[in-house]
């Protein structure tokens, strides 16, 4: 036991968000003291979420600053495309966007709570097509810690039976709400060109569950949910930890570095306190990373010895590499005939009600596709809460102005691509030695390339998108845009993954199946760098089901190695 | 309307600070996404353009604006006003004449919408500056217009005179016509930030029929009777299959 501040702890978990939450959770449930060393400050969604403020109460209307990028009443505290006083590096014709947050629950505050569980096929991409790297785990194994997860954070949606949405267990998903009408206007156009749109499955009560409440059908879940409908860590996993007695956490604790024992042990972590920028070190027999995957891979590439001179466990070069977010490229247009439609309340879980899955994987096997792989749309198109952008396009003035955007209202459609790119030598990350952030650590510096895989995927996808929209009697807003210039920038999706990818191979991979690293065994990864590739299905649930999976086993092989 | 304040901003007809102030909005590198902006008209090189333009560079604002963590649950505007009277008097004008009061609604200046430009152009945030830099010079053109054409201040011409002024840079397709390239994008620019203030103003939401934000308990209701009926007519009008309800497959 190794003690901080007179509490006493086996395990130091490294970020509160998706996988270091998850991984808190599983261990003090089994009785195991944890301390959570989380970089930002401590975060409150029960008191400090703007639940029912409307864009006139904040300033400038809500709209994006560089202060809050994603708009006013968005929950990332201290965050965003850049954090304050910590800087990144691009590298020469690279571009890539990193989203962070220092708040207690990470991103999980904001985040979309799509969660679409990843296919069997999606987990051996190389059995399945030849390219890239199969995982150490296939579907069968993962599929009833998928149940578990999904029920215990809360998951609403269906089971379409379609090649690209694997199905839950019976009585794991809470039901989904009704469509809008835009939406099934939208799934009887894709009827008509032969494809699907189905229920989204997101991580949101629609019936009450423990001490969380339903959702009540307001409020834009980006700015956090402070009944706890939204799943993220703050109003789960989090406290239910702390009520166990078994964790303290640590806000405001900036870990640079791990340690190593003369053993090949880690032993530990200094942070930087924050709030007086002194080092702390704490030591513990087991410690967790999940800084979020570039965070993770930093922090390894900067823990160097005699050992490890080239980063912490990453004796296979890896750590850093095989670096993929999802595609992301947008069409959107209008439907004219939707001009002066019925108004009715369309806010729902202010997510997507219908999606629609990735429809071509037979087209694929055929040879039909200039691409690997697949993207799903998601899809926006409601009476949306009223903002700077309303006007539109809208041309002239006075009265006829003014009845043009009331007509307008409700009438656009943006689909969004979401798709899977693959593992490339050319997008990773590592450690610029010349940069410093205010704490003293190290900067990132990013590589990133697109390849024509994933120019031809969004090309397939904005055609797609056209047709769509179009069969919805729509009028398509820039017809004319190319791949090139529709793809959105690496990293801007936020989702990702790969820096210190999990596999059979320590000579290609930097952890195990269990996210055990190869070249240290009491040290883990459990967020989103221990991916393989990066399915066109957001990551969170992954991250998820993976931290709770390897979370478990550690727990049993510490519960066990005590009653030894 | 009375005239608070009578001070009136020196005309000057550099425009060399103009490129300047078409860089991109960029943090750390990367373009910072914010509302929609109008593309920067093209500057020919050598030649100046046709017609008039004020080119004033106000001050840059250089406060602190509200950080990367306010209290978002209870909202302050951290910066100060920066519009004189005699702007305040044209905003409100010109806000009035795109966005009137009719049956359906109130007028932009009875919903406050001259404060929240005010407030807008006078924020620490570059997508905001590069507004205000256009709006500052805007509203100064329409000044010099219609001294110009009618002798008079902007605020003080009839509605007529008003209406010939604004006719004349209201459309996109006025950005093609040299002499009206820049106020036809600034009146764009302008509309877009009225009628923004206007429907996200409580009585604007009411006037566009935004019913959302309420809790409800129990199910989501999902789309009325007669949307749904709406909706089956469009797409049949369409030839599209016809909407059913999606049934769950659990």
């Amino acid at each position: 036991m190794a003690s901080f501040d007179g509490f006493e702890y086996e395990v130091i978990v490294v970020g509160s968000g998706a996988g270091g939450g998850m991984a808190a959770h599983v261990l003090t449930e089994a009785g195991i003291k944890v301390l959570l060393l989380e970089a930002g400050r401590d975060y409150d969604p029960v008191t400090e979420t703007p639940m029912f403020h409307q864009n006139h109460e904040a300033p400038l209307r809500g709209t994006s600053t560089s202060e809050k990028n994603f708009g006013y009443f968005d929950a990332t505290v201290d965050g965003g495309w850049q954090v304050p006083g910590e800087p990144y590096l691009q590298g020469p014709d690279s571009r890539f966007m990193w989203w962070r947050a220092r708040m207690l629950g990470g991103r999980t505050n904001h985040w979309g709570r799509l969660v679409p569980r990843f296919t069997a096929a999606d987990f051996k991409p190389f059995s399945t097509d030849g390219v890239g790297t199969d995982w150490p785990v296939d579907y069968e194994e993962i599929a009833p810690w998928y149940d578990k997860c999904e029920a215990l954070i809360g998951v609403c949606g269906d089971n379409p039976g379609l090649d690209d949405t694997p199905s839950s267990s019976e009585g794991v998903l809470l039901p989904p709400p009704k469509p809008r009408v835009m939406e099934l206007l939208l799934k009887s156009a894709c009827e008509s060109l032969g494809i699907a749109a189905v229920p989204m499955r997101r991580a949101i009560l629609t019936e009450a569950k423990d001490d969380r409440q339903a959702c009540f059908w307001a409020t834009p879940c980006g700015r956090g949910c402070a009944i706890g409908a939204a799943f993220q860590t703050t109003t789960s996993v989090i406290p239910w930890a702390r009520q166990t007695g078994n964790l303290k956490i640590v806000t405001n604790a900036m870990v640079k570095e791990v340690h190593l024992d003369d053993s090949g042990k880690a032993s530990g972590v200094t942070f930087v306190n924050r709030l007086n920028r002194e080092d702390v070190r704490v030591d513990a027999g087991h410690i967790i990373l999940a800084a979020s995957a570039c965070e993770t891979a930093r922090l390894l590439l900067n823990s160097k010895s005699e050992a490890f001179p080239n980063g912490l466990a990453n004796s296979s070069g890896q750590v850093g590499r095989n670096l993929t977010d999802s595609l992301g490229a947008g069409v959107s247009g209008y439907i004219p005939a939707l001009r002066d439609r019925p108004k009715y309340n369309e806010d729902g879980h202010t997510g997507n009600h219908l999606y629609i899955p990735w429809w071509d994987r037979e087209g694929q096997k055929n040879g039909e596709l200039n691409f690997s792989r697949g993207y799903h749309f998601e899809v926006g198109a409601r009476f949306g809460s009223p903002g700077m952008g309303i006007a539109g396009a809208v041309e002239g003035y006075g009265k006829q102005a003014k009845d043009d955007i009331r007509s307008n209202y409700g009438t656009n459609i943006g689909l969004s691509l979401r798709g899977e790119m693959l593992v490339s030598d050319d997008c990773y990350c590592e450690i610029d030695e010349d940069t410093v952030d205010q704490w003293g650590i190290p900067v990132l510096k990013f590589h990133w390339k697109w390849s024509e895989q994933e120019l031809n995927q969004v090309a397939h996808g904005l055609e797609w998108g056209r047709k769509i929209i179009e069969a919805m009697g729509g009028v398509v807003n820039n017809p004319d845009r190319t791949a090139e210039e529709a793809i959105e920038a690496g990293g801007q999706i936020i989702h990702e993954v790969g820096t210190t990818r999990m596999g059979d191979d320590p000579s290609t991979s930097v952890c195990n199946q269990w996210g055990q690293t190869w070249d240290v065994d009491n040290l883990y990864v459990m967020d989103g760098g221990v991916f393989v590739s990066n399915p066109h299905k957001n990551c969170t649930i992954t991250i998820l089901t993976l931290a709770m999976r390897n979370a478990t086993r550690l727990a049993e092989q510490l519960t066990a190695s005590r009653e030894l | 309307m009375s005239k608070i304040y009578q001070a009136r901003i020196s005309r000057r007809e550099s425009i060399k600070r103009l490129s300047a102030m078409t860089a991109v909005v960029m943090v750390g590198g990367v373009p910072v996404a914010c509302d929609t902006v109008e593309p920067e008209a093209p500057q020919a090189t050598g030649t100046p353009p046709a017609g008039h333009w004020p080119g004033i560079e106000p001050e840059p604002i250089t406060g602190p604006g509200y950080g990367t963590d306010p209290i978002v649950s209870a909202p302050t505007v951290p910066w100060s006003l920066t519009l004189n009277g005699t702007q305040k008097d044209q905003v409100a004008v010109l806000s009035d004449l795109i966005c009137p009061a009719d049956e359906r609604g109130p007028s932009a200046t009875a919903v406050g919408v001259p404060d929240v430009i005010d407030e807008w152009v006078s924020a620490p945030y570059a997508g905001q500056q590069r507004d205000r830099e256009q709006i500052v010079n805007g509203l100064q053109w329409l000044n010099d217009e219609a001294q110009l054409r009618f002798g008079s201040d902007f605020v003080d011409l009839t509605a007529e005179q008003h209406t010939a002024i604004v006719d004349d840079i209201a459309y996109r397709s006025q950005y093609e016509i040299a002499e009206f390239e820049r106020p036809a994008r600034f009146f764009s620019r302008f509309r877009r930030l009225v009628f923004g203030a206007y429907f996200s103003s409580p009585e604007g939401i009411q006037d566009i029929g935004y019913v959302g934000n309420v809790p409800i308990a129990g199910d989501y209701p999902g789309p009325t009777d007669e949307a749904m009926e709406h909706i089956r007519q469009v797409a049949a009008d369409l030839g599209l299959p016809p909407i059913t309800e999606y049934v769950n497959q659990q």
